[in-house]
């Protein structure tokens, strides 16, 4: 039972900041102090709690020293680099394999400008968009998978 | 020290000058001894395990250990080398046996083999049998066991004690990377660089193979002629199933018997945090202390709702 405030339809501001899709902060739940004041904090203090029980449970691991002169068995970046670094090594050219790194932040700064044509925001409403998304993501999340088996596996993960 | 070295060293030579000689028909082993007399530390800079220079099939183990320990305790770390137990390999001798299994368990500095009287009576009873030491006086961080009967033992339990960073200034409270690699079955090459008969041998030559006659012990003798008239012959040991017939013609290093090989070296890595109590407890209470907190906050807010109410003024 929290406070509530109804939306007061007879002031003509309201109604004004309404029409344009806006004031929405002119009625419901007050930010100030119910929200910023009492419930930020748990939350803040809810993530404190997660960081530090893992720094006690699992503290950062005291890796080898480093041997430039030594390759180690496996070669694997960080689990980010994984599509990319799947990439890489199964384009046959390097010079596409480069480009084709490139072409992953070169895309994505085009974005808002293609993005822009569709007024809407509902995502079920931008089709294509939604569409380059989930391909996108699988495509990511394949091709990370695909970085840790072996390079004959590394397209079709043994599939065919 | 020394006394010791020499009876080991001792020991060492009498194994394997019975096995060399055929005193014993119990040497389809895989043997970890190899390693420890070739190798002062058994893990090469890049992370491969000795035992993968001879055990050259890879098939793959899991490890089994606990996430954190507090120091002096005593846990159990389990390598599992599963292989299908229907499978037989070639003995020296060149009759079938079941598949041995070994494994070596590389620690962090400081962990030890638990003596006798930390381990639990039931990894004692599971353990029945099992002789597990440690690699090199250098490094008892280092366990190695084997070769021992797999059809029993596809799990290797060994006891561990973590050490204590109190007493030993080396030792952190720390996650520590650890080692574990898993075999199966007998190597392909020895030591001395020569090959087991558990490998596909490949013909010496291209021709024709105008003879095979098979030895009193069950070897088998193979001909080769090729097309200048050259001919080679090759011995291949008892047990292994020929893939060619007299009257073939094979390529050079085309394979004359099927690969024997069953087994396989598997080697895995994972990490073990030497966990202090203190911190724990320090923790729970922090996390008591935030509860309270949190609990706190939400209360006043229900009270700072009715003040609003109230006053209907917000």
């Amino acid at each position: 039972m929290s406070i509530i405030k109804k939306p007061d339809l007879t002031d003509p501001k309201l109604r004004a900041k309404l029409a344009k899709g806006m004031g929405h902060n002119y009625y419901g739940e007050p930010a100030w102090p119910n929200d910023l004041l009492y419930l930020f904090p748990v939350c803040i203090l809810g993530t404190f709690a997660c960081c530090i029980g893992l720094a006690v449970m699992a503290p950062t691991q005291m890796g080898e020293p480093a041997d430039p002169f030594n390759t180690p068995l496996e070669i694997l970046p960080e689990w980010y680099f994984f599509p990319t670094f799947n990439l890489l090594r199964v384009l046959p050219n390097k010079l596409l394999g480069v480009l084709a790194m490139a072409a992953v932040p070169a895309g994505l700064i085009t974005v808002p400008f293609i993005e822009n044509v569709n007024k809407f925001q509902n995502p079920f409403r931008r089709p294509i968009a939604s569409l380059v998304f989930i391909f996108g993501f699988f495509f990511a999340v394949w091709f990370g998978i695909g970085a840790c088996l072996p390079i004959d596996k590394a397209v079709s993960l043994g599939y065919w | 020290m020394a006394t010791n070295k020499f009876f080991k060293s001792l020991l060492f030579t009498l194994t394997i000058a019975i096995s060399v000689f055929g005193f014993s028909v119990e040497n389809s082993f895989a043997y970890p001894v190899f390693a420890q007399q070739n190798y002062s530390n058994p893990r090469a800079a890049n992370g491969k395990l000795a035992c993968a220079n001879c055990h050259l099939n890879q098939k793959a183990i899991e490890i089994e250990a606990p996430q954190g320990v507090l120091p002096n305790s005593v846990f159990e770390v389990e390598i599992k080398v599963p292989y299908d137990l229907s499978r037989k390999q070639i003995a020296a001798n060149g009759k079938p046996a079941g598949l041995n299994v070994g494994g070596i368990l590389i620690l962090p500095k400081g962990f030890k083999l638990a003596s006798k009287n930390q381990i639990s009576e039931e990894v004692k009873a599971k353990n029945k049998g099992v002789f597990i030491s440690p690699y090199s006086t250098e490094f008892d961080n280092i366990l190695v066991v084997g070769p021992i009967a797999g059809k029993k033992h596809q799990e290797l339990i060994f006891p561990v004690v973590a050490p204590d960073p109190a007493k030993d200034p080396d030792v952190k409270y720390l996650t520590y990377p650890f080692y574990a690699g898993g075999n199966r079955g007998r190597g392909q090459v020895y030591p001395t660089g020569e090959k087991s008969n558990i490998n596909a041998f490949g013909a010496t030559q291209a021709g024709q193979i105008t003879n095979i006659t098979t030895g009193e012990k069950g070897e088998s003798q193979i001909t080769i002629v090729n097309s200048e008239g050259n001919s080679t012959s090759q011995t291949l040991s008892a047990g292994l199933q020929l893939l060619v017939k007299q009257g073939d013609i094979v390529k050079q290093d085309q394979p004359l018997n099927i690969d024997p090989n069953v087994g396989g070296f598997g080697q895995e890595e994972s990490e073990i945090v030497l966990q202090d109590s203190a911190r724990i407890l320090g923790y729970l209470a922090f996390c008591f202390c935030l509860l309270l907190t949190q609990i706190f906050l939400v209360i006043k807010k229900k009270q700072y709702e009715k003040v609003q109410a109230a006053e209907l003024n917000f």
